[in-house]
């Protein structure tokens, strides 16, 4: 079995998110009306092969597995999984996972490159307990606003199919829009406060090093102060402005967006996050 | 054999089948004086406003038996004018599966609905209690129970509402997470706008505002709703706390645009609102539903839901007649073989 390694169980657990997805098409096109237990069901089981992936990468690392795109990119993809299946066990809330999967299969198989995944480089000496705990509580924050832009997603559905006066939006067994709008702040806020902390961690683990100076000007600090400032502007403009609604779901959606897209170039980027 | 004989709104208007309704006090008197014809071994009496209907247990032969039957409805209610097509007359497999439809609300004037079950319960529980069913008609109506929970879990025949109140409560789950702490404005106190007002209250809404041109109307149907009445120039000043509005008023022209709700709004903190414009000619601007986190119906997006609920219910009808037909079967060869069973035993 030592041919099977990691990587095979994390490409089993992006096929398992693909059968999902397919799934996710015929629940949208049936319009929601039916019980989404099926797509539960292929979200548990990638998720229970998923770990095994991460699993055997960390043993084999002695430590947390975040030490390259790849494996920062399937930690993510592992919290929006893991925060799903709890999330999911509301009835209603099982729905998520119809939106959330074309997320997890495509940035799976995006994450499957082998370019992202090259030989690791070795620890930073003393500060991987730090470094660790850092890219963790990032991963959690990511993938909370990962599925609080699924959850946006969701509530544009329904938002939609309520203001265009279409039958799906009485037939449908999605939740009511307003518990949704809950679902994508909470997950937001929750994401926001990881991310604090995350990045907090990182701040002090840098002045471990001896060198911390020569970072101050890394693109990926920068792109992580710029990221932490979006979603602040969100959460206050939904909890002090009123801004909430379709907007705020369009703001959970875009700034996600934004995140997927320049995560990896702004990674290739940073000298302290290539090391 | 079971019998069944009556009216229903199928066979014939109120006029006739209000001659010959029941009165609940009046139905165990009834039901003895049918038994003790001796014509009839077991019944139960179901009256409702939309049929009254004798279920009925004899060894007589069909003709006899709907003769006897006919002839005591006629004569315990004095009816004296000529009958026709009236009165419905139906001999096993045919009542068996008409008492099953009748459960399953099949039968019904709103198709599907489950108000008919628990009338049909009572009626039997009626003369249970008074000892005027046994073996045949405890099994009938058992089944008939039976059927009808399982078509409820099986169908979708009762799934939807075929009302505008009840398609507006609907819509009120879909955008609201919890209706208890919704506050509902009605604004013109007509009778679409109370049934939906009530819907509402029935499913935990927290409070209603009444306002009307004619302030006492208002002052009436907030009495009548255990509400509270507002001058007509001043709803707009309760706005904020206002999640559903229901409007009806006969106002000629609109009483809510664009411009006077968008201020509203803002004090409401952009707040999600279900408008309900039920007036005809209407009562709210169209373009309000541009609005973010406003939702408009009009009486015909209502209506054109309501519709199509009842058209889903009407798919279903075939589904649901080859459930009732299924157990209908198995009841009347079960009772075949119950009956052999007792013709060998005598035998032997």
């Amino acid at each position: 079995m030592a041919w099977f390694t990691d990587r095979h169980f994390f490409l089993l657990a992006v096929a398992a998110y693909g059968l999902s997805t397919v799934y996710s098409v015929f629940l949208w096109r049936s319009g929601f009306r039916q019980d989404n237990r099926v797509s539960y069901l292929l979200l548990l089981a990638g998720f229970g092969l998923h770990t095994m992936a991460m699993v055997l990468r960390g043993m084999r690392l002695h430590q947390c597995p975040v030490t390259n795109l790849y494996e920062t990119t399937t930690f993510v993809l592992w919290t929006i999984v893991a925060v799903y299946l709890v999330v999911g066990l509301w009835h209603r809330l099982k729905f998520l996972g119809a939106f959330a999967s074309p997320i997890l299969f495509a940035v799976g198989v995006f994450a499957l490159m082998p370019a992202l995944d090259p030989t690791h480089p070795g620890r930073i000496e003393g500060t991987s307990v730090w470094v660790s705990l850092h890219a963790a509580m990032l991963s959690l924050a990511y993938g909370a606003f990962g599925l609080s832009s699924a959850a946006g997603l969701m509530y544009l559905t329904q938002e939609r199919n309520l203001k265009f006066h279409r039958l799906n939006a009485i037939f449908s067994l999605m939740p009511p829009i307003q518990r949704l709008e809950l679902a994508v702040g909470g997950l937001l806020l929750s994401g926001f406060i990881l991310l604090t902390i995350g990045l907090a961690v990182g701040a002090f683990s840098l002045t471990k090093l001896n060198d911390a100076q020569v970072y101050r000007g890394d693109p990926k600090i920068i792109w992580s102060a710029l990221v932490w400032a979006l979603y602040l502007g969100l959460i206050i403009m939904r909890w002090k402005f009123a801004q909430r609604g379709r907007r705020f779901a369009l703001g959970a959606i875009g700034s996600f967006v934004f995140v997927l897209l320049t995560f990896w170039g702004v990674n290739l980027l940073s000298p302290l996050h290539n090391q | 054999m079971i019998y069944v004989i009556g009216l229903s709104h199928h066979s014939s208007p109120v006029t006739i089948r209000e001659r010959f309704a029941f009165a609940d006090a009046r139905v165990p008197v009834a039901l003895s004086a049918l038994r003790d014809s001796r014509q009839v071994e077991e019944a139960v009496i179901l009256s409702t406003c939309n049929r009254v209907e004798i279920y009925a247990s004899s060894t007589l032969a069909p003709k006899n038996a709907f003769e006897t039957l006919q002839e005591f409805l006629v004569r315990i209610h004095d009816y004296r004018d000529p009958i026709s097509d009236e009165i419905y007359k139906l001999s096993e497999p045919q009542s068996l599966q008409h008492l099953f439809k009748v459960a399953c609300g099949l039968d019904s004037m709103v198709l599907g609905e489950t108000e008919i079950l628990g009338q049909l319960k009572k009626a039997y529980e009626v003369a249970l209690q008074h000892g005027h069913t046994g073996r045949r008609l405890n099994k009938a109506f058992q089944k008939a129970f039976n059927v009808a929970k399982q078509i409820r879990t099986e169908t979708n025949i009762q799934r939807g509402s075929v009302s505008v109140g009840s398609v507006a409560v609907e819509l009120a789950e879909k955008i609201f997470s919890n209706l208890k702490e919704r506050e509902v404005l009605v604004i013109g106190a007509g009778d679409t706008s109370e049934k939906t007002a009530r819907s509402l209250l029935s499913r935990g809404a927290r409070g209603v505002l009444v306002s009307n041109r004619s302030h006492e109307r208002a002052v009436a149907l907030a009495a009548e709703l255990g509400g509270r009445a507002i001058h007509f120039e001043e709803w707009a000043k309760e706005f904020a706390r206002i999640d559903i509005v229901i409007s009806s008023t006969s106002a000629p022209h609109y009483i809510l645009d664009r411009t006077k709700l968008e201020p509203l709004m803002k004090a409401r903190k952009n707040r999600p609102l279900l408008l309900v414009d039920i007036a005809v000619p209407r009562d709210i601007e169209p373009e309000v539903n541009l609005m973010e986190n406003v939702y408009l119906y009009n009486i015909d997006d209502l209506q054109s839901i309501a519709d199509d609920y009842l058209k889903q219910r009407k798919e279903e009808i075939a589904r649901c007649e080859a459930i009732i037909r299924e157990r209908v079967r198995s009841l009347v060869e079960a009772g075949r073989e119950a009956a052999s069973g007792g013709m060998e035993e005598r035998i032997a």
